[in-house]
């Protein structure tokens, strides 16, 4: 279809809206209204009950840290409960950064701009948080099993299942997703800077 | 006329240009109605700084763009939601079926174009002037002109494609 054949049934379609409008006073006046907007549900659910369930954790870490009483464990402790408390900082933060734009003052090539550049920040973070959470997944296990069970997880696990199969499947398991994450973002990555650099290119 | 009785006139009078906008940037009625209400709201925050600085039209065209491309897609469902599906869904009734498998390639095309290119599309089948485009976009008048004919170019290629 031509430019001109699309106009002219934009055109048409224009002066059909035209004459059926249906929008009423009352439901204007509720769209205005924050409480009729989804923005609360909007917030990003995922990352708040996760930043949820971080806190929780690392302040019950951080409540029962004596009970760490040998140095590889309190060293566990201490680094899950950085990296709890770091987490969530880090994703709301950049999802807040992609929300925060001023869409009234802004361009549309601003816009596009610090889009796509929040965007790139947001996928770098998801990626970080991806190993960040690998690392948890290890550095919990003698942490809970401690606090949890009282037992020193690496003087008196002697299950063969745990040692032997289950972290090497573990550590399969996160090559071959870690691969297939960077591939996602990596592509997200690069379309959001291809666009940045051809906006940043035009005046 | 009071600032609110304002607005509702504002909107009214523009609700077909929003439905465009909402119709380019999502993919079901229910994004479509969620952005609808995002654009209004963000009409209605930014509306005492508009204070007849620029056109109606463009500070309308510049929020409403905007809002579009910064939601987020996965900032949705739920919530309470204003039942303007029946606005929207309405008009396909009146449409004869070529003419909507018109309307339809025509969508067709400008989904094929990236973030910037739709937003220029859209002006441009809006049958804004350059200026008023550049104006919108943050681009300068020739860098619309040149734009806008590789759009041209791109739509033809998508033609020969087929």
């Amino acid at each position: 279809m031509e430019l001109e054949e699309m106009q002219a049934v934009w055109s048409e379609m224009s002066t059909q809206l035209e004459q059926q409008k249906k929008l009423t006073d009352k439901m204007i006046t509720m769209m205005t209204q924050e409480k009729y907007r989804n923005r609360l549900n909007k917030v990003a659910y995922p990352e708040m009950i996760g930043a949820v369930i971080c806190y929780t954790v690392a302040i019950l870490i951080l409540i029962n840290l004596s009970k760490l009483d040998n140095w590889y464990t309190l060293l566990s402790g201490i680094i899950t409960v950085i990296i709890l408390l770091v987490l969530p900082i880090m994703s709301l933060g950049s999802i807040n950064k992609m929300r925060n734009l001023d869409v009234a003052r802004n361009s549309y090539k601003q816009t596009l701009i610090q889009y796509a550049k929040a965007k790139k920040r947001f996928q770098k973070v998801i990626t970080a948080s991806y190993y960040l959470g690998f690392i948890v997944m290890f550095t919990i296990m003698p942490v809970s099993s401690k606090l949890i069970n009282g037992k020193d997880f690496f003087a008196e696990t002697k299950s063969v299942w745990t040692l032997a199969v289950a972290i090497p499947l573990a550590i399969t398991f996160f090559i071959l997703f870690s691969r297939w994450v960077v591939k996602c973002y990596t592509n997200n990555i690069s379309s959001a800077e291809s666009l940045i650099k051809e906006l940043e290119e035009t005046t | 006329m009071s600032k609110e009785s304002e607005f509702t006139r504002i909107i009214k009078e523009n609700e077909g240009v929003i439905f465009k906008i909402t119709t380019i940037y999502t993919n079901d009625q229910e994004d479509q109605n969620d952005l609808y209400q995002e654009i209004v709201y963000q009409l209605w925050k930014s509306y005492d700084n508009f204070r007849g600085d620029s056109k109606i039209s463009t500070w309308m065209y510049r929020v409403a763009l905007n809002t579009a491309i910064t939601r987020l897609k996965k900032e949705k469902r739920r919530g309470k939601r204003i039942e303007i599906d029946k606005v929207i869904i309405r008009q396909t009734e009146y449409y004869d079926t070529e003419f909507e498998e018109r309307l339809k390639i025509v969508y067709a095309h400008i989904q094929g174009l990236n973030e910037l290119e739709k937003g220029l599309m859209l002006l441009l089948l809006e049958g804004k002037k350059y200026e008023e485009i550049a104006d919108i976009t943050g681009l300068s008048p020739s860098n619309v002109g040149t734009r806008i004919s590789r759009i041209k170019q791109k739509l033809k290629s998508q033609i020969v494609k087929k």
